[in-house]
């Protein structure tokens, strides 16, 4: 690409410049940005993790960038790496674990390899896999997406279930639990989004499976977790126990209003539901449910995302050595973030901290982190590839027929099909 | 005849005298004027209903507007709070006008000049030209993003207003309504003017830019609500926070894990007001255009 | 000779008034078209391009998500455009009217939907259309339907709320069009009609119809490029995924995705966006066709 560029392009190029006519100050040399979307959530610990660090380092100035949503830190990220200009970089960007590989492949060059500087042993094995390539690891792990099945306790309670009754159950156990309670309660059992594949990849991973093969082929048609996810899927649309749901406001604001009974989600959200003070004591942690078929456990992951350096940042040392050193080191750094933001980082030490072993009053006084700890343990890692996004497409393009009774395999025949054409 | 508003204003007079002689009552006329009155103001309803559901929800909590509630509460305070204490308004809103003031008023100038250009002077190469023009028009911007930022980077121009402001400024869009307006625009009026001894610039900035006014105060609602609410391309080009439009500021507000929404509705709305405002200002223009008159 | 000087110099100020347009759009417009043109020849991931020939034009024609974003934008254009038309041109008629009351806040009101902000508007349909929304609320209140309907989860009623969305959303604004064209129309020709005689229906189409035509074209091609381009709504009301299973997804949408979310295959994507570049060409000629052909005959 750098080849279209070519001399009449930096022609053009000045010819812009001169005519000029209001220009900007960017950020001075010396410091370091970072790009991260959610000013609340990645956003505040980028900036703890940051007060930290230049407490020591004075001359170091971080500026956290956390103006953008995850859409549009992607947009600018590939627009930029296409046109092969540095210019507008930052020098640390926050990159959600299922699309690393992908940015990783296409451009090449464009990341710095942490894994010389930094040892990945101490962070959990299947953040550091979801950003390695030939042999060497290109991220800072930052929080993980391990999975629970949040849930209502006092409807349970109700259809007398209690916790005892959601450990260690197979997704078509929960069906049935979610038909009782239905009936003693009237809740739907969870909100499903048809655009949405979510629940799908999470239940495929917990048996240690994604949609290709080692090989980086497509693995769709003959992938026994992926079949048996979609029928578990078509399984609550055929027990009528779904709110459809469209979008994240939507989605949040039925099970935070107490629409249904249960949600099975990455970790991250302990924040947006506790945002609702009132519900304290009304909710529960579960491991989620596995998938009735030989090798699925009852952990996965949903999400979580990691911190990468620009290869082309002018500041490449100070950032390494400010993620090596309160990212890498600062147990006591992770235990302030998942007290003020909910934040489960992947540093395998901070487990060992005081607020792990915390309990709380808000999920009924059960040690919730210490659980998610346990669970993250057991997470089946798999090789993410670079294709999730179009073959999440062609899966979703099945589900309107596959919940109204279509055949599974002639679905999955069909996602299969769309797949290939897709990924070329 | 040399033409000055003066004489202008007596042909509207003439037209306002004629159009005062009423044709005979019309039985059906009260029923036809009652189902006018019904249709618009069902339109109405209908159009301002989710505006006025958004400044109702400025007044509620989050957890309220995502239960649907559409009454009044006590949150405004707390939102606009919220929204000040989280986003620099008055930075983002400043970058926001400048944007927009300056590339609306370059956008009509040049845009105009265009317009009139291709429909007063036509040739064959002209209109070739402008069909080129209108399948320009039709190139998606996504596909030209990347040369686009490609170019202003080598300029040294990313994270500028410059790089905001320039690639919108010569507006196929605009040009192509200007010349649709211009076809209405009296040839005796020029004809005149250059009796009178008027040069072609002189024409276009003493004859024709105060005849089109109502072509120039739609105009005007159009360009700067574009640039004001233009998203995809200030979103990859302004690179940090202190440079960003409060249409970007806001839209990532809505991206959060756990979204304010009272805060975020109490951003849009005051996101809305500018183009509201102008379009308060502009509107009598519509119907107070002369052009009409002179004819 | 002085005729011919003087056609030189109509020639010279014919291109001075539009030379600044022409530069500006040089640069920022041809320029780029004519490097995504070079674009759709290439294939490749990311940065690793290569020259492909047809290679991107032989997928296209295999690629079933195309196929499907280029049935759905067709829908959402035969459907969406003549209505919002019709109903643009029968507020600016009614509300051309001086005798009519309250003209300015009528005024206002319709055009209030352009000014909002996409994310107010796609805010306020997503939660006006949820599930348990006002508007399943209102249905049932007056029992035209018995249980709520999934709006968003549904790929017809998908497809119906992003028409309804489009039309709410541009009818105001296509009228300020029509509005400020009928100011332009001599009211006595109106009167002299009117002591004639002439319905009003006659009078409005065989008066202002003939009269805002150049505006009504204009609108026309306008709307027609606005919905093949179309993509705010579908993407905000979907998170992006043109759902559910591609019912609203569209060919700007899928040039997006192709582009950002894919694997970036960007001479894939341009390849897509010249597509719609042709059919633009094809329907505004169409479009130019018959506005042509109906002057003729009068």
């Amino acid at each position: 690409m750098n080849r279209i560029v070519s001399r009449r392009g930096r022609l053009l190029g000045l010819a812009l410049a001169s005519v000029s006519f209001l220009s900007v100050a960017a950020a001075s040399a010396g410091d370091v940005t970072v790009w991260a979307w959610d000013p609340n959530f990645n956003g505040a610990t980028m900036k703890e993790a940051a007060s930290r660090y230049t407490a020591d380092h004075p001359d170091v100035n971080i500026i956290v960038d956390d103006s953008a949503s995850q859409d549009d830190i992607r947009a600018k990220l590939q627009t930029q790496l296409l046109a092969g200009s540095t210019d507008g970089l930052p020098d640390i960007v926050l990159i959600q674990d299922d699309v690393a590989q992908k940015y990783l492949q296409s451009f090449p060059g464009a990341f710095e390899p942490l894994s010389d500087t930094i040892d990945m042993s101490v962070f959990a094995d299947y953040k550091v896999a979801a950003a390695t390539l030939d042999g060497k690891s290109y991220s800072l792990p930052f929080d993980s997406g391990v999975t629970g099945l949040f849930y209502r306790s006092d409807y349970l309670e109700e259809a007398g279930f209690s916790a005892k009754d959601l450990e260690n159950i197979t997704w078509d156990r929960l069906v049935e639990i979610g038909t009782e309670v239905k009936a003693a309660t009237g809740h739907q059992l969870l909100d499903l989004d048809l655009n949405d594949a979510g629940l799908l990849r999470m239940m495929m991973q917990s048996a240690g499976t994604w949609y290709f093969n080692e090989d980086g082929s497509l693995n769709i048609v003959d992938n026994a977790p992926l079949k048996k996810a979609l029928e578990t899927y078509a399984k609550f649309y055929q027990a009528d126990l779904v709110n459809p749901v469209s979008g994240w406001a939507e989605y949040t604001g039925s099970f935070t209003s107490g629409n249904t009974a249960v949600v099975p989600v990455g970790v991250w959200i302990t924040g947006t539901i506790k945002a609702n003070a009132d519900q304290s004591g009304l909710w529960g942690v579960a491991p989620i449910p596995r998938l009735d078929i030989e090798g699925s456990v009852n952990a996965s992951n949903q999400g979580g995302s990691s911190w990468y350096v620009l290869a082309s940042s002018d500041n490449k040392a100070e950032a390494i050595d400010f993620l090596k050193t309160i990212w890498a080191e600062d147990v006591d750094f992770y235990q302030q973030i998942l007290v003020d933001q909910g934040a489960v980082g992947s540093l395998l030490a901070a487990r060992e901290g005081e607020a792990y072993q915390a309990t709380d009053e808000f999920f009924g006084g059960a040690p919730v982190w210490q659980n998610f700890s346990t669970w993250l343990s057991q997470i089946p890692a798999v090789d993410y590839g670079i294709f999730t996004a179009e073959v999440d497409a062609a899966v979703q393009a099945q589900l309107p027929t596959i919940i109204e009774g279509g055949d599974i395999d002639a679905a999955l025949e069909a996602i299969n099909s769309q797949a290939q054409q897709q990924v070329q | 005849m040399s033409v000055t508003p003066a004489t202008m204003a007596q042909a509207a007079r003439r037209t306002d005298a004629r159009a005062a002689i009423r044709a005979p009552a019309d039985p059906f006329a009260m029923v036809r004027r009652g189902l006018v009155y019904l249709l618009l103001s069902i339109a109405a309803f209908v159009s301002v209903f989710p505006f006025l559901w958004m400044v109702i929800g400025t007044t509620n909590s989050s957890a309220d507007i995502i239960r649907g509630k559409a009454s009044l509460g006590g949150e405004f305070f707390n939102n606009a709070v919220t929204f000040f204490t989280q986003v620099d308004a008055l930075r983002v809103f400043w970058n926001s006008a400048f944007i927009a003031v300056v590339a609306t008023a370059l956008t009509l100038l040049i845009s105009s000049l265009a317009g009139y250009g291709f429909e007063m002077f036509r040739s064959r190469v002209r209109e070739r030209v402008f069909a080129l023009l209108l399948l320009l028009l039709s190139i998606p911007f996504a596909a030209l993003m990347v040369p686009l930022f490609v170019m202003f980077s080598q300029a040294r121009l990313v994270n500028t207003y410059t790089a905001v402001i320039l690639p919108t400024v010569a507006s196929i869009f605009i040009i192509f309504y200007f010349r649709q307006a211009t076809k209405a625009f009296p040839t005796e009026l020029r004809d005149a003017a250059k009796i009178d001894g008027l040069k072609e610039w002189q024409i276009f900035l003493f004859v024709y830019m105060p005849v089109m006014r109502s072509t120039y105060a739609a105009a005007t609602i159009i360009v700067f609500m574009a640039n004001w609410n233009n998203y995809l391309w200030p979103l990859i080009v302004l690179q940090t926070a202190e440079n960003k439009t409060i249409t970007l500021i806001v839209s990532a507000l809505t991206s959060a894990y756990t979204p304010d929404y009272g805060m975020i509705l109490f951003g849009t709305v005051l996101a809305t007001l500018p183009t509201l405002i102008i379009f308060f200002l502009l509107q009598r223009r519509f119907v107070e255009g002369m052009l009409g008159a002179v004819k | 000779m002085a005729d011919a000087r003087l056609a030189r110099r109509e020639q010279i100020t014919g291109w001075a008034f539009i030379a600044p347009a022409l530069v500006l759009l040089g640069l920022f417009m041809l320029y780029p078209i004519v490097w995504s043109l070079w674009m759709s020849f290439q294939v490749g991931r990311g940065m690793n391009l290569s020259f492909g020939g047809f290679g991107n034009i032989q997928r296209l024609t295999q690629d079933v998500v195309f196929l499907r974003a280029l049935g759905n934008t067709f829908t959402f254009f035969i459907i969406q455009v003549p209505i919002m038309i019709v109903l643009a041109l029968l507020f600016a008629v009614a509300l051309n009217d001086s005798t009519l009351r309250f003209r300015g806040l009528f005024r206002t009101a319709i055009f209030l939907p352009c000014v909002t902000s996409l994310i107010a508007y796609s805010t306020i349909f997503k939660s006006m259309f949820a599930t348990d929304g006002i508007i399943n609320q209102g249905l049932m209140a007056v029992n035209i339907i018995g249980a709520p309907i999934a709006w968003f989860s549904d790929p017809f009623w998908a497809k119906v709320v992003v028409i309804l969305a489009i039309t709410w959303r541009w009818t105001g604004y296509n009228m300020i069009f029509y509005l400020a064209a009928l100011q332009n129309i001599d009211r006595s020709i109106y009167e002299a009609a009117r002591i004639d005689g002439v319905p009003a229906w006659a009078r409005f189409r065989y008066l202002t119809i003939p009269m805002l035509k150049p505006v009504i074209l204009f609108t026309t091609v306008i709307s027609t490029i606005g919905t093949l381009q179309l993509f705010d709504e579908v993407f905000n009301f979907t998170a992006g995924t043109g759902g559910p299973a591609d019912s609203t997804l569209t060919l700007s949408l899928y040039i997006y995705n192709l582009t950002f979310k894919f694997m970036p295959s960007f001479g894939y994507s341009a390849t897509v966006s010249w597509v719609i570049v042709i059919l633009v060409a094809i329907l505004s000629f169409l479009q130019f066709l018959i506005a042509r052909d109906r002057r003729r005959p009068s």
